[in-house]
């Protein structure tokens, strides 16, 4: 269905009914934490969130296509598989932001143990 | 230090700490700051009177502490309790927002 073009500005809040239960990590956190409590609990937040994008392969991917941001060049494999697909370099990313985000929890806390699906990737040193 | 609250030991603040919205480098540009500052205001809104918005911002890439958080200041504590439990796990900038409300909140500013 075609919307007409919104004159008023999109907001960043969705809508109200969509509210997210994450189990274990209350959206309300708890009052007595201190700073670096915090900093872990969003890190742990975070990395949770990306993980259940990553597994349920719910990407946040913008439904309309004028939503999307513009899409490089296309590579394409021998056999003329497109690679590098919107979905490719959207998994690409959150599993990169996943591993940054996983690398600064383990600063913050040696303790902290990553999901079990987590797997340190070999990465290449780009420029 | 230097800071002096009577009675610190209230239950309820006027004040509302909302997290895991922004990244640092939507602070760091203008206008997507303005963007923020407005979609925050609006929303809270609904909720009572907002009396001010602080939105720390990195300064000159150096982090700045309560960088990534949003202190919301309302008319009264009421208002500030029923904007709490409303906003926590909505989503803004497809991220799942946490809030918290406290007093400790205000130390963060200092």
């Amino acid at each position: 269905p075609e919307e007409p073009a919104r004159k008023k500005r999109k907001s960043r809040w969705a809508s109200e009914t969509v509210r997210t239960a994450i189990p274990g990590l209350p959206t309300v956190m708890p009052a007595n934490m201190n700073e670096q409590q915090q900093q872990l609990y969003i890190l742990h937040l975070k990395i949770e969130e990306t993980s259940r994008q990553l597994r349920s392969g719910d990407l946040g991917i913008p439904l309309n296509p004028a939503d999307r941001s513009p899409s490089p060049e296309p590579i394409y494999s021998h056999d003329g598989k497109r690679l590098n697909t919107r979905e490719v370099r959207t998994r690409k990313r959150l599993e990169d932001r996943r591993h940054d985000l996983i690398q600064e929890a383990i600063t913050l806390n040696p303790e902290y143990r990553p999901p079990t699906d987590y797997k340190a990737p070999n990465r290449k040193i780009e420029d | 230090p230097g800071l002096q609250v009577a009675g610190t030991a209230q239950e309820a603040t006027e004040v509302l700490c909302l997290m895991n919205m922004v990244s640092k480098e939507e602070l760091e540009d203008d206008e997507e700051y303005e963007g923020i500052m407005e979609d925050v205001r609006e929303e809270c809104s609904r909720y009572g009177e907002v009396v001010s918005v602080e939105i720390p911002r990195p300064v000159g890439g150096v982090d700045i502490p309560g960088v990534g958080k949003i202190f919301v200041e309302f008319g009264s504590a009421d208002q500030c309790s029923k904007a709490h439990s409303a906003l926590a796990g909505r989503k803004f900038a497809n991220r799942v927002v946490v809030t918290w409300c406290a007093m400790l909140c205000l130390a963060c500013l200092v």
